[in-house]
């Protein structure tokens, strides 16, 4: 039999019987449409963890005081890896290997001794392979200006130049502050592009600008392009950055504790950066401690979340589709039994085992490929549904592929056995079925 | 006149539990070319087990059988599959139609399968169709038809292929007698037609339309030529 009229048979089959095949689809579809979410919530998830981290170096390096929690009964345990810092960027916490510095026992975890400038000064000239550091304050100051009404509270932040490279910081007006800046507490800040909004109404109109903070004049010096949402810690969008000196002298006092950020020149040395750090701390504060913990392993560990959470929903997507599969197996022993006097005719009438063996084939091929679009669709349109309840979706023209690829591969596979039972039935004893 | 059928001394056996059944005991039987035999025998004489070795449905133990001069004997199921769609027309008791196509695409089915088009097919099957009186059902579903016309369709179905032998088991079984008679006046105006005919019967009134009756009786053949 020609291909063609094969195909012509199995239409008319389907056809014949639509609310039979459209049931028999339905595992099909959603199998499908689960695959299509799955994917679309797994880079939705990729896409997450890029944002969280957009503003770190892999080679970042985070040391700040104290001792986190993890550490701490880390310590006691006798171990000695893990933190969970707030990286001054926007990392978020609780991920990724870290360390406790210091001779003191845990009750010295509220800190006793601040990191300082000088600090800073000693990691770029002793610790080997460090590219840039910089000292992160952040509080709140109530600030006016611009458009404001009043007086409204915005997060300070002081930072040291490399602070701008070292979060990925770019600007998009005017320009960041420099070391003399810093040396000569110059009254300048750098506003974060939502802050700019918030004070001039447009971040082009901030530049060389006045405001004033806790009561003191500021010029504007530069203004942030943009950078999105960040998961935790110092959003740069909505921050004003202070020199640092200036933040400690006119915001902060001598009442703060600061963070500092390393950027280690080699991912690969990050270690040794780290061992070498906790080394000179140890020197410079005896009786502090600190917490050291590294950017790189947080990012790995967030993506080892996403794609754990991603391999989770695929693996919900193929039980989806081996259930789909096994109903369509079931419908078509149902159909080979209904139809075994007619395939039994066929072949009296000279119909080869491979003719019935593809007409049966490709029914269920036909079967999956209707609820493989079907359920594409549906996949597609429910995104929408699935972000409005907070879970970031995007859609992927190959996730539509391959959701298509599985629903055709199912049909195949749990259409194969009653298609070869239905082409191995005898004429006679087919025909003979009641 | 060349013999359509020759059949010589054909065994065939079933396994009953540990014993086995032999139905057809050393059968011996020619059908010439142009003939129309009828198979005359009663319930389980094994005129069944005959018709389905005669239509390359089933093997047999031992014996040969000649069809249209191809050694069936010698043959696989892959071979036996297209003798049957090119040598052999069934028709069968209960019409066996399909009925979800119509008529005409029933009547293709066996031009189909030999690699006609459907245009092909169609044209064939609408013109034997025609010729049996069925060319205003065409496009009918088979179960809108009586058991007379099903009945014609199936025998349309059957001669579409212009095969060697046209083989009928109890064509009249599923209908009314004054419809049997009809199927059989067709059956008789093919033979005069040419066609080789050989029909399956337990019934000795339909058998008397054929042109030579041969009895079954207990897996043996009895010739009343």
């Amino acid at each position: 039999m020609r291909f063609t009229e094969l195909l012509r048979m199995v239409l008319i089959n389907i056809l014949s019987n639509k609310s039979k095949g459209m049931l028999t689809s339905l595992g099909i579809v959603v199998g499908s449409a689960t695959i299509v979410l799955v994917i679309a919530i797994g880079q939705g998830g990729k896409l997450d963890v890029a944002d969280q981290f957009k503003n770190l170096n892999a080679g970042a390096i985070e040391i700040t005081e104290g001792m986190s929690a993890d550490s701490m009964m880390e310590q006691f345990m006798g171990g000695g890896n893990s933190g969970a810092p707030n990286f001054g960027g926007g990392m978020p916490s609780g991920l990724g290997r870290g360390r406790a510095s210091g001779k003191g026992g845990p009750q010295m975890a509220a800190g006793g001794e601040a990191l300082t400038e000088d600090d800073v000064e000693d990691i770029l000239a002793l610790v080997p392979n460090i590219e840039s550091a910089s000292l992160l304050a952040s509080g709140s100051g109530l600030v006016d200006g611009g458009e404001l009404d009043e007086e409204t509270s915005f997060t300070v932040a002081g930072v040291q130049p490399d602070y701008a490279s070292i979060s990925n910081l770019e600007i998009l007006y005017g320009d960041f502050f420099t070391e003399y800046d810093v040396e000569d507490k110059e009254k300048i800040a750098v506003l974060g592009y939502k802050t700019a909004q918030d004070i001039f109404g447009s971040a082009y109109l901030a530049t060389d600008e006045i405001i004033t903070i806790e009561g003191k004049n500021y010029s504007v010096a530069g203004v942030l392009s943009s950078m999105g949402t960040v998961s935790s810690g110092i959003s740069p969008d909505e921050a004003i950055f202070l020199p640092y000196s200036t933040a400690e002298k006119y915001v902060f006092g001598n009442d703060i504790a600061p963070q500092i950020t390393v950027v280690a020149s080699d991912v690969g040395e990050v270690e040794n950066v780290m061992t070498n750090i906790e080394v000179l701390l140890n020197e410079n504060h005896p009786n502090a401690m600190f917490t050291i913990s590294d950017a790189g392993s947080k990012m790995e560990a967030a993506s080892k979340s996403a794609n754990t959470l991603s391999m989770l929903l695929i693996a919900v997507a193929a039980i989806v589709f081996v259930v789909g599969g096994i109903g369509i197996m079931n419908v078509l022993f149902v159909t080979v039994k209904e139809r075994t006097q007619e395939i039994g005719l066929m072949k009296a009438l000279g119909s080869r085992k491979v003719e019935i063996l593809l007409e049966f084939l490709m029914e269920a091929n036909f079967i999956s490929l209707f609820g493989g679009i079907v359920g594409v669709a549906l996949g597609f349109a429910l995104i929408p549904a699935v972000e409005f309840f907070g879970m970031r979706c995007e859609p992927v023209v190959l996730g539509g592929i391959l959701a298509l690829i599985f629903a055709v591969a199912t049909g195949t596979i749990f259409g194969f056995y009653p298609a070869f039972k239905a082409s191995g039935l005898t004429p006679i004893k087919a025909l003979s079925q009641d | 006149m060349e013999n359509v059928i020759e059949i010589k001394n054909i065994r065939k056996s079933y396994p009953i539990g540990d014993s086995l059944l032999e139905v057809l005991k050393g059968i011996s039987l020619t059908v010439k070319n142009g003939e129309f035999l009828a198979v005359l025998g009663p319930s389980g004489s094994g005129k069944s087990t005959l018709m389905n070795v005669i239509g390359c449905m089933d093997g047999f133990d031992s014996g040969d059988y000649f069809l249209d001069g191809e050694a069936i004997h010698k043959m696989n199921d892959a071979k036996m599959t297209k003798i049957r769609n090119s040598k052999i027309g069934f028709i069968f008791q209960k019409y066996h139609l399909i009925n979800k196509y119509s008529v005409l695409r029933n009547v293709e089915i066996p031009l189909l399968l030999r690699g006609y088009s459907q245009k092909e097919a169609s044209e064939a099957a609408a013109q034997k169709l025609e010729q049996l009186g069925m060319g205003g059902r065409l496009m009918h579903k088979p179960n809108e038809l009586s058991g007379g016309q099903q009945q014609r369709a199936a025998i349309a179905r059957a001669l579409v292929g212009k095969p060697s032998l046209l083989l009928a088991d109890e064509p009249t079984g599923a209908l009314d007698s004054a419809t049997g008679k009809e199927v059989l006046e067709l059956f008789t105006e093919l033979h005069k037609a040419g066609n080789t005919i050989v029909m399956i019967t337990h019934d000795l009134n339909v058998a008397k339309y054929a042109e030579r009756i041969v009895n079954i009786i207990d897996g043996e053949i009895f010739d009343n030529k």
